[in-house]
């Protein structure tokens, strides 16, 4: 290469090396949820168990008739879960101290770094800026794989549809409330607000603040702050949160760390492997007649018997 | 003399009178309230002001520190040694009834120390069957003052609008 | 089949029916026998009266399916939205299908001509069993008819789900290609056998990449659901090559599986080529999978180190990681090394089946059995769900049936100019001496 050349490559090097200054936005590695995103604080100490919630989910999200009335306590002898008839429900729990049963509503957390949103080959699901995350029903094909991924098994499948099954769960009430900064019909009709409705962030602050100042009242963890990567649906709980079945087990990273390191490998596999065949090809077939082999074996054999 | 004596009684009687608190001096005390801010899924209901004047005596005891003795709580007192009665002593004075609407949120004094206050309803709630639990007393279940209406008792799905086909638990209804 | 033979029917393995005269595609089509004779095989066949009883009670349940959607199957769980048709019909079958790359492979990159008759079984084994996996999940799809969506109309690229579809449409249509060869020949259009054997390598190797990654991407779904599955069929890291590596002895035995229910229940379609080289062949492949077993088991094993499971084998669940482990895994390998020390065939096979059923087992357990191991309950399938999944594989089966009684799998086509047969099936002399010999012992 002759001087002039290498100086010149030296130069524009160095010239398009200074352009790529990396930005701080490179660096981060988790998303702290959208700085304007709403969320719910769920102090379970507040509740009592009147499924108003249940019931103002039902008339807002246009769901059918329940099995049994709202004002129907006989439910809370069994645990239930979210169906494609019920986007939340409200389960008792057992104290083992003696003290009243804590009741926990159950709905959608509306995960910063969702599962089903992660997992979904149709990008179905959207984490708005309001924080929800939202379903579009018209590109599901019904895979389900939303529902293997989502670690509070709150998505539910209309099977019941024989044409048009889809996913039903909680979306926070996006387009008929929380579009237009409303709170969702659960938060606006419950009578002890055991649901506060605000900025996620300012629902943190407040959760301490709470637990802070009545320590008696809370164990010292807010569920949901850090757990897989942060919900917008927050808990307070004056017993373990296991003990309201929140599974206290899932860790602080989002669905997708576990699928990254796979998801990464990928495009490696495909850049690598048709050269190490293709040199492996050529490694052990050299000197053979590779093209001869394709033809009929009884032209090379023939008479052979 | 005479005439000093008489304006100095008479400003007596103007001092001693100022001192007499706002409800001896002729405020209107309600002996009973109704409740109708439900309306829609709910009768309207009385709430007896009076009888729980008789039961509970202290004003503060419902009403915090917007009227009666001083509330003597630590926590309370660091801020509120000097607080005299508000000018509602009503919860309605100080809890909002619908502090999650977009406008309530934005506008909220995120300076002020009671951020995390209940809104009207909740403080109601709260502050009403507690004490009622507390003194194993009075209505705590929700339908002790809360008569249906109509459209309540469709909301609720209960009553004349309970769902009539129970289907049988097993066949393909799965968990 | 085997009796009309004997009594000097002539099987299709050329384009010539007798000289001058070529076989028509119906012809083909029935075997190179007459209807009646065609009829009369099948009725005389025992297993086609099984597959009877099974299409007459599982069909109209496939199409209740579609009437009624997936509620009149399935215990419609929300806890289990997986049931039989993904973890048996898709993720059982498509290790077992990776016969397709591994042989593909195996003589196209590597140069190992001499497994060259039983290349076109392996690639048609692929073929058929991605093919009815895709079928598995087309009666699972909630929208089946929207099949394509990811495909063209909405993406969601950060899914493994998005992977595991182009792969797969990707992969079927290479192996479509690759098998089509054999079709052509068949039907006659030496055209099309010329175009794709100039693309067969690159057919092969980009199978090779497909094959590596959705094979992988299957395993890595479940790390969606980390709590979800037992910490013994699960691993954070390397759960993608788990599914991967137990995929390679799965193929090549399930090869061996075929090549032995084929040798005892059709042999006749075997030209004298395969029959005189698949002991030999099975031995090969057994060296493969038990190479492939022998790596698994370690791999296994590194990952319980790895994460500290050890404790899990006290348990319930460890008793039955053991079973599984046993019959699927260690048991199969010492077989496996013990035969083709001894060069014992049959053992071979016996251990083959083992694997088979190991490696089903295996994904039954990740995807269903250990599936919400945390739950309270266990979900046991709707029998109308157990009802499709075998109706399907029987289809799977007939359709295999169908192929390789007709298509050059088992048998090389012998082109027009060497009908001077030197890799015939019996000849006409050996026919008549045959005959002649059951004639002598029936009258004695």
């Amino acid at each position: 290469m002759k001087r002039r050349d290498f100086l010149k490559g030296c130069l524009i090097g160095g010239a398009a090396a200074s352009l790529g200054v990396p930005s701080k936005s490179w660096a981060v590695g988790s998303f702290e949820g959208y700085p304007d995103a709403m969320g719910v604080l769920v102090d379970t100490t507040r509740c009592i168990g009147c499924r108003s919630c249940e019931a103002a989910c039902n008339k807002e999200q246009k769901l059918p008739e329940p099995d049994v009335p709202f004002d129907d306590t006989s439910v809370f002898k069994e645990h239930r879960r979210t169906t494609e008839k019920a986007y939340t429900v409200v389960n008792r729990y057992e104290a083992k101290d003696g003290q009243k049963p804590p009741y926990r509503k159950m709905q959608c957390n509306h995960c910063n770094e969702p599962g089903c949103l992660t997992s979904c080959f149709v990008n179905a699901y959207t984490k708005t800026g309001e924080g929800a995350v939202i379903y579009d029903a018209k590109v599901c094909v019904g895979c389900r794989t939303c529902m293997v991924a989502c670690p509070f098994n709150i998505p539910a499948y209309s099977y019941s549809s024989a044409f048009a099954p889809v996913v039903k769960k909680c979306i926070f009430c996006y387009h008929t409330r929380l579009k237009f900064g409303k709170p969702p019909a659960c938060v606006e009709i419950c009578p002890r607000e055991a649901l506060t409705f605000g900025l996620r962030f300012d629902l943190i602050k407040m959760g301490h603040e709470r637990i802070r100042e009545t320590p008696d009242r809370y164990v010292d963890h807010i569920y949901g702050e850090k757990e897989l990567g942060g919900t917008s649906w927050l808990y307070l709980s004056r017993i373990p949160p296991e003990q309201i079945g929140l599974d206290e087990t899932v860790g602080n990273e989002p669905i997708i760390s576990n699928v990254k390191e796979f998801l990464g490998m990928v495009p490696m596999v495909l850049t690598i492997w048709p050269a190490l065949f293709s040199g492996i090809h050529l490694l052990a077939t050299r000197n053979k007649d590779h093209g001869d082999a394709h033809h009929n074996h009884s032209e090379q054999e023939d008479g052979k018997k | 003399m005479q005439k000093r004596g008489f304006w100095l009684a008479g400003l007596m009687v103007i001092l001693f009178l100022a001192s007499v608190p706002g409800t001896s001096r002729g405020i209107t005390v309600p002996d009973n309230v109704t409740l109708h801010s439900q309306s829609k899924l709910y009768e309207p209901f009385n709430f007896p002001h009076a009888k729980h004047i008789l039961l509970v005596k202290e004003c503060s005891y419902c009403h915090h520190h917007t009227t009666g003795t001083l509330e003597q709580d630590p926590n309370c007192i660091r801020c509120h040694r000097n607080s005299s009665e508000t000018k509602v002593v009503s919860c309605r004075g100080c809890h909002q009834s619908d502090p999650f609407s977009a406008v309530a949120i934005k506008e909220k004094n995120k300076k002020i120390y009671h951020l995390d206050k209940p809104s009207l309803k909740a403080a109601m709630h709260r502050n009403c069957i507690d004490c009622h639990e507390k003194m194993k007393k009075g209505p705590i279940a929700c339908q002790a003052c809360h008569v249906y209406t109509k459209a309540g008792a469709a909301f609720y799905n209960t009553g004349e609008f309970a769902p009539k086909n129970k289907p049988a638990k097993g066949g393909h209804g799965g968990h | 089949m085997k009796k009309l033979i004997a009594s000097g029917a002539k099987t299709v393995d050329s384009p010539q029916k007798s000289p001058g005269r070529n076989w028509t595609i119906m012809e083909k089509l029935f075997l190179g026998l007459t209807l009646q004779q065609y009829i009369g095989q099948a009725i005389r066949n025992p297993l086609n009266w099984i597959f009877g009883i099974i299409f007459a009670i599982g069909i109209p349940i496939i199409l209740g399916r579609f009437l009624f959607g997936l509620s009149w199957v399935t215990h419609s769980s929300n806890d289990y939205p997986w049931g039989l048709f993904l973890a048996f019909g898709l993720f059982g079958m498509v290790p077992l299908s990776s016969s397709g790359f591994q042989l593909g492979t195996a003589c196209e990159v590597f140069g190992r001509h001499d497994l060259e008759p039983i290349e076109r079984l392996g690639l048609l084994n692929g073929l058929l069993g991605y093919f009815f996996a895709v079928v598995y999940l087309m009666i699972d799809l909630g929208q089946p008819w929207r099949l394509p969506y990811p495909m063209a109309v909405a993406f969601g690229p950060a899914s493994v789900l998005f992977l595991v579809a182009w792969h797969v449409s990707t992969y079927l249509s290479v192996q479509i290609a690759e098998v089509s060869v054999s079709f052509f020949e068949w039907i006659g259009f030496p055209i099309g056998i010329r175009a794709i054997r100039k693309i067969t390598l690159g057919l092969t190797v980009s199978g090779i990449i497909l094959s590596t990654l959705h094979q992988g991407a299957l395993g890595a779904l479940f790390t969606y659901a980390p709590g979800k599955v037992h910490p013994l069929w699960y691993s954070s890291s390397f759960q993608w090559i788990h599914f991967f590596v137990s995929s390679i002895p799965g193929g090549l035995c399930m090869v061996i599986a075929v090549s032995t229910i084929a040798s005892n229940t059709m042999s006749w379609r075997f030209d004298k080529r395969f029959r005189d080289s698949l002991d030999r062949i099975t031995i090969s492949l057994a060296k493969g999978a038990s190479m492939g077993l022998a790596t698994y088991l370690t791999i296994k094993l590194l990952s319980i180190a790895h994460d500290n499971k050890w404790g899990y084998f006290m348990t319930g669940y460890g008793q039955w990681y053991l079973v599984e482990i046993m019959i699927g895994v260690i048991v199969p390998m010492f077989l496996l090394a013990y035969a083709i020390h001894h060069n014992k065939v049959t053992l071979i096979r016996f251990g083959a089946f083992l694997v088979v059923f190991g490696i089903f087992l295996n994904r039954l357990n990740t995807a269903y059995i250990t599936f919400n191991w945390k739950l309270s309950y266990r979900e046991i399938p709707h029998w109308r769900e157990v009802a499709i999944s075998i109706t399907v594989y029987s289809i799977y089966i007939v359709v295999y049936r169908f192929i390789v009684y007709r298509l050059p799998i088992f048998y090389q086509w012998r082109t027009q100019e060497e009908l001077a047969p030197a890799y015939a099936t019996e000849t006409e002399t050996e026919i008549e001496a045959k005959a002649l010999k059951n004639a002598e012992a029936a009258a004695s």
